[in-house]
């Protein structure tokens, strides 16, 4: 336990009150406001997990989850980021990928063995022999990987979503990006302010003097400007702010995606955010660039920021004895910052020739702080966390050690790029800045503040400013809004605030590559793979030159952090050592990386760009789907659901899945079923009839008024899309239905084919609005009497028209005849006699509203003949028996009209070219290499085989569609798409199942259909 | 002997205190709880959702609508355009096509010519009212309600919680905010447990049709 | 995911509102002349431009209209304004 610094004006933490959560089984006691790192740190802990592949110890570095050295187990879920993370009452943390504890890991022992695991090492080693390979894979598991999660794990907490409008986003809440979101919103645009921290302020926020000016203490502090900025931000009325919120996608058409923490007030633990923004500001600013040596990882070695922040902003210093060995005034700031502060500086070690600021250096002088221009850390000692230090001069001929517990270390600055390389801005290396820039951007994208290289405050404010004002005028040229005289004022605004900041201070020149002069055996380049300098030369060794590669082969830069570790070293390290490996290389030294004519070019990153919850992509988990009217009522009655397309719809009505009673019941007396799923459309107008001539394959003009006509849609091959009827309600005027599946699809077909015609016609999509009762089974007319009997017709009818409507005799309302009643001088319903089960069938589509009632009509009048429902699976089997087709299990996209014997359906004198699969089906017509569809029944009583199973011989000769054991039957039959030469009658079938061991079952192919092949059950 | 109802798609967690049958329908006035019940008096920083599943709709399509006047009053030509009258909603959809909405409630007489086609049973019906309809929505569609570029009422025809949607927003003014939609019928129940589970951090509350028809009299 | 389509009728939105509705390959062939493979050609064959290609796309969530575009099929972008259809 160390002491906090309780008095700080910058600190985020509330001292005053305690949070209890536990670590281990035990408990420990953080403040409000403290991540779960800090707290742990706070406590004493220093070892916070073991890495991936050596299980090295790992401890805090950057803190701000830039790598996954401080991941753990929180309340369940593994790789919890905990310097990012707030710690919260009851919270229950573990350390991950140890055997034993973090602090004494038995799996220790694995980093002495780093000769055996040379870069790419598994993809050459355990492969032969092959057999080796499942156990090394499971050893392999064991020692490696970070976290743990079970598969049937579930995650707690409440996950949601959200889809901000805004015209201007703002990626990044320091002070360039604050300056953009006022300077934006004062024009009136709505601005959102992405910031990852849970506060805005930036690199401003835990500062309290600034580097480049000579009044230090006198001069106002950088974090009271970040704080006053903040509450201009947070009180603008066009600005919203999103905290504890990290962008993790930019795509093109200035899309922006992250997630959000919840605090406690919010009903969210995270939260998904997408936005499609008119114009973005990217004010991401910049990571410090690890140095490059030998145990540069071991905790106590952290970053300049980390260590100042965990000072400033939560009151810890890091450490008691001191080592600085860093590239950039930063580091010279924070040393007389934790100086003042109360740590000892044993030493600050500076790669840079020159460059310092000269302020800093006097601040320095006067507190006695010995200065090494041109000094390294070479080497971390210390088994578990530093307890000494060597530092060298960079040629490598002088070294000391320093013995100190905490080594600050840091080559420099880097961009976090990460926002606009995803919207496919391209990097350029700038010598100057020695930062990879951007040198095309997004479309309506701006970058501002420390990414461009800035390191004055005015000059990162003004760039902001800027950016938001150059965000603004994008939203403005836009069609449909603001006048010009706006536009042009906004541009003069614009100009004087470029002319402005060409006075301010440009970007800073960059410290140079520098790697300390070692061998790199263990200088980590890479925290979350343990990819060392050594692998990397290995690597190009290899013959590898592409960072990219080079990524992909050590795996340096895939792990949870990205590039956060590695992204600005690796593409450097690459090309220096390349460039130099002809020119007697010496691993070491600052010479410059243009000076060896090498260019380094950046990895990619990819989304998301911080490790993030699948939860949180998924977010609230609404599943929608279609009900029927009858939904509940079915459920009621017994129904089993399943989920079918877009439907929920009730697949049997027992346990038996066989459905044998409800099967028995429609052939005996009399089933109902609910069809409402069926696709229902009216289309009018001048040219409809044109329009059904083009999609139906059937010559539609001999659809006859009080008559169903049953035809199909193919596509252009000629292939079945959707089959069904259509009625004639008018001249030019349709009703019409389509399967199930189609429905969604029907309206954008007929629009798409006669796009080009101009024609004069109108659809309406009816097929939620109309419910569907299938009442089939020798019984059916006369429930159908009893119900129509209570049609009284529309008033003033007289009683002959009355009962001619309520005739619903064979002669009457034949097979494929259409009628319409009006039950109970109510209901409207429109009523088709067909056949799909094979029975004396009816159809009755009524107003979705009315279903139920209508619904209890038909199951009353139906009572004394026993109906009963019957469900989607037995209407499978009834239909199958009588060789009824479904599309998509009797089809497939190949499958052709012609194939499933529909032929008849075509009407050939129609132009091919006007009507839809015409040209290819002529073509088809006399081709030997298509399926057909066959019957086929088991030899020997055998049971049914399975849908989907294959026909064979020596080859894949076709498959089963529908296959069952039939009761109306006694045997077990089927229908299969099969090669030609299978498909006459009698011929055997061989039948491969999944799993059958090369036991084959065997069919014989039979007429079709197999139940009342004459139709006499259907039609009379 | 079967009753004959009309049932709506759409059902609330919330017991009815006053109903009225029409049309078969039967329509709550008001709901248990919902406090006062006129909108805009107490219940300011309420949001409600109501069910209007049952007030009749129209389609209309023709290639020249200029030409056809549902109820006597004029189609919008804007496309997405929207128009409210006497309680008539009519919603410019495309080139040939509008939509009729007759938020009276009542039924109305349905014109005869052949353009017109009931669309009543083909969707749910449903308005969200109430100060922050639009911090509900935007947990549910990208859509962009407070673009600058409209004025109400107008028409999205877009998803919201991924189902296909008419949505006319007729107020974006503070408390009178409010939207009605349409969706496809089938999609009821899913879509009222999408919104109220987006709404719950606002209060939302289920609400009878008097509630839409204080807050339309607000407009 | 973050493509955006210019509707004629609702104006720019999401991509994902929309289905692709191929090439922009012109009216239907007529019968007269009419082979197989001229046939052939029209349904199946593509010029899969990688830059700029006028294309159809529906919006299937929407209003549900027909329309052609041009998009930048390299970036995924659409790159003018679009061509009404009804």
């Amino acid at each position: 336990m160390i002491n906090r610094i309780n008095q700080l004006p910058t600190l985020r933490v509330d001292p005053a009150n305690k949070v209890i959560f536990d670590y281990k089984g035990k408990d420990y006691v953080g403040v409000e406001g403290d991540t779960v790192a800090t707290a742990l740190y706070h406590n004493g802990v220093r070892i916070f997990g073991r890495s991936l592949k050596y299980h090295r110890p790992r401890g805090l570095y950057s803190l701000d989850g830039e790598c996954s050295n401080t991941c753990m187990e929180i309340d369940g879920i593994p790789n919890v980021r905990t310097e990012n993370t707030l710690v919260k009452q009851g919270m229950r943390v573990k350390e991950q990928n140890v055997k034993g504890s973090a602090e004494n890991d038995m799996m220790g022992f694995i980093d002495k063995l780093d000769w055996m695991m040379p870069a790419g090492f598994y993809y050459k080693t355990m492969h032969k022999p092959a057999s080796i390979w499942p156990i090394a894979m499971k050893q392999i598991r064991k020692a490696a990987g970070l976290g743990v999660l079970s598969p049937d794990f579930e995650m707690p907490g409440k996950f949601d979503q959200i889809f901000p409008s805004a015209d201007v986003v703002v990626i990044g809440g320091g002070p360039a990006g604050m300056n953009a979101a006022l300077a934006a919103a004062d024009k009136g645009l709505r601005v959102i302010i992405m910031e990852s921290r849970p506060w805005l302020g930036g690199f401003f926020d835990y500062r309290t003097f600034d580097y480049k000016d000579a009044q230090y203490k006198n001069s106002k502090p950088l974090y009271s400007r970040a704080r006053e900025l903040a509450s201009k931000v947070e009180s603008h009325a066009n600005i919203r702010v999103f905290k504890h919120t990290s962008v993790v996608g930019t795509y093109t058409n200035n899309l922006v995606t992250g997630f959000q923490i919840g605090t406690e007030n919010d009903k969210f633990n995270e939260r998904y955010i997408e936005i499609r923004a008119k114009s973005v500001v990217v004010a991401a600013g910049c990571i410090e660039r690890p140095l490059l040596f030998e145990n540069n990882e071991r905790p106590g070695v952290m970053q300049v920021a980390c260590v100042h922040r965990l000072a400033r902003t939560y009151g810890l210093l890091a450490g008691e004895k001191a080592i600085f060995s860093v590239g950039h005034d930063l580091g010279l700031e924070a040393a007389v910052d934790l100086f003042d502060l109360g740590m000892k500086i044993l030493c600050v070690a500076d790669v840079r020739e020159d460059g310092q600021n000269p302020y800093l250096m006097i601040e320095l002088a006067k507190r006695n702080i010995p200065y090494l221009k041109g000094w390294v850390a070479s080497k971390a000692h210390g088994s578990k966390r530093v307890n000494k230090v060597t530092m060298t001069t960079l040629d490598g001929t002088i070294s000391r050690d320093f013995e100190c517990d905490l080594v600050i270390a840091s080559a420099g600055l880097t961009p976090i790029n990460g926002h606009l390389t995803l919207a496919h801005a391209k990097l350029r290396y700038d010598s100057h800045t020695n930062f990879f820039v951007a040198d095309t951007m997004p479309e309506k994208t701006h970058a501002a503040g420390r990414m461009l290289g800035l390191e004055d405050s005015l000059s990162i404010e003004v760039s902001g400013k800027l950016a938001g004002l150059n965000a603004a005028l994008d939203c403005k040229l836009m069609p449909q809004s603001y006048g010009n005289t706006e536009i042009d004022a906004l541009k003069s605004e614009i100009d004087s605030f470029t002319a402005q900041s060409k006075e301010l201070p440009g970007p800073a020149r960059g410290s140079k590559f520098v790697t300390a002069p070692v061998k790199g055996r263990k200088s980590f380049i890479c925290f979350d793979e343990d990819t060392t300098i050594k692998n990397i030369k290995q690597a190009i060794d290899m013959g590898f030159d592409v960072p990219e590669l080079i990524k992909r082969f050590t795996s340096a830069g895939t792990g949870p952090g990205q590039g956060g570790i590695p992204g600005h070293n690796l593409p450097l390290y690459v090309a220096k050592y390349t460039a130099a490996s002809s020119k007697c290389f010496s691993s070491s030294g600052s010479s410059s990386i243009q000076s060896l004519g090498a260019t380094p070019k950046p990895t990619n990153v990819r989304p998301p760009l911080v490790p993030t919850l699948i939860a949180t992509y998924a977010g609230s988990k609404h599943i929608m789907m279609k009900r029927t009217p009858m939904d509940e009522m079915q459920r009621a009655d017994g129904g089993v659901f399943r989920k079918i397309g877009v439907w929920e719809r009730a697949r049997y009505f027992s346990d038996d899945f066989s459905c044998r009673k409800e099967i028995e019941n429609v052939r005996n007396n009399v089933g109902m079923l609910d069809g409402s799923t069926l696709g229902k459309f009216r289309i009018h107008g001048p040219d409809a009839l044109k329009v059904l001539q083009r999609v139906y394959v059937s010559d539609m003009s001999k659809v006859k008024t009080g008559r169903v006509k049953y035809s199909a849609m193919c596509n252009d091959d000629g292939c079945v899309i959707d089959d069904g009827v259509v009625v004639k309600l008018a001249e030019n005027d349709y009703y019409f239905t389509t399967s199930t599946a189609r429905a969604g699809a029907t309206i954008e077909w007929l629009r798409y084919h006669t796009r080009f015609d101009g024609w004069d016609f109108y659809v309406v999509n009816l097929t939620d609005s109309m419910g569907v009762i299938n009442l089939s089974g020798p019984n059916a007319r006369k429930v159908l009497q009893k119900v129509v009997s209570q049609d009284n017709g529309a008033s003033g009818e007289d009683a002959s028209n009355k009962a001619s409507i309520q005739d619903v005799s064979n002669e009457a309302f034949p097979f494929s005849g259409y009628k319409e009643f009006m039950i109970k001088n109510t209901i409207p319903v429109k009523a088709m006699r067909l056949g799909f089960v094979g029975e004396l069938s009816y159809e009755l589509h009524v107003p979705s509203s009315y279903m139920v009632s209508l619904w209890n009509i038909v199951k009353e009048a139906g009572k004394e003949f026993n109906i009963q429902n019957f469900g989607v699976e037995a209407q499978n089997v009834l239909r199958m028996e009588k060789c009824h087709i479904i599309l998509g299990q009797e089809s497939e996209q190949r499958t052709n009209l012609l194939d499933l014997g529909l032929g008849f359906l075509w009407d050939r004198s129609k132009k091919d070219a006007k009507t839809i699969g015409a040209v290819a089906l002529r073509q088809a017509e006399n081709d030997p290499t298509r399926f057909r569809l066959v019957g086929f029944e088991m030899e020997n009583n055998g049971r049914a085989a399975r849908d989907g199973a294959l026909i064979v011989d020596d080859k894949v000769r076709g498959y089963v569609c529908t296959a069952r054991d039939s009761f109306s039957l006694n045997k077990a039959v089927g229908m299969a798409l099969v090669e030609s030469h299978l498909a006459k009658v009698g011929t055997r079938i061989q039948i491969f199942e999944d799993e059958c061991g090369g036991e084959r079952i065997y069919g014989t192919v039979v007429p079709m259909p197999f139940y009342d092949p004459d139709g006499k059950r259907m039609k009379s | 002997m079967v009753e004959i109802k009309r049932y709506s798609p759409v059902a609330f967690k919330a017991s009815p205190k006053r109903t009225e049958v029409r049309d078969n329908w039967t329509v709550v006035l008001e709901y248990d709880g919902e406090g006062q019940a006129a909108f805009g008096q107490s219940n300011v920083n309420e949001n409600y959702l109501v069910d209007l599943s049952h007030i009749t709709r129209l389609d209309v399509q023709s290639s020249n609508l200029d030409a056809i006047t549902p109820f006597g009053i004029t189609i919008p030509q804007g496309l997405c355009e929207s128009y409210l009258q006497d309680g008539v909603l009519i919603n410019r959809m495309n080139r040939i096509q509008a939509s009729v909405f007759c938020l009276s409630g009542k039924r109305p007489e349905m014109p005869t010519e052949s353009s017109y086609t009931e669309t009543t049973e083909v969707g749910m019906c449903m308005a969200i009212i109430g100060k922050d309809v639009f911090s509900i929505t935007e947990k549910l569609t990208s859509l962009d309600f407070m673009d600058y570029a409209k004025t109400t009422p107008f028409l999205y025809q877009a998803p919201m919680s991924h189902i296909p949607c008419q949505i006319i927003t007729l107020s974006r003014d503070g408390a009178k905010s409010g939207i009605i939609f349409t969706a496809s019928r089938g999609y009821g129940k899913d879509m009222v447990h999408a919104i109220m589970d987006a709404g719950a951090e606002f209060g939302l509350k289920p609400a009878g049709e008097d509630k839409v028809k204080s807050w339309l009299n607000t407009l | 995911m973050s493509l955006t389509i210019t509707c004629p009728i609702c104006g720019k939105r999401d991509g994902y509102e929309f289905r692709f509705g191929g090439e922009d390959k012109g009216p239907r062939p007529d019968e007269d002349g009419l082979t197989p493979q001229s046939w052939c050609e029209y349904v199946h064959l593509n010029e899969c431009v990688a830059g700029r290609q006028k294309e159809w796309w529906v919006h299937k969530d929407g209003c549900g209209s027909w329309f052609t575009i041009h998009r930048d099929s390299v970036m995924n972008v659409e790159v003018a304004t679009p061509e009404a259809h009804k």
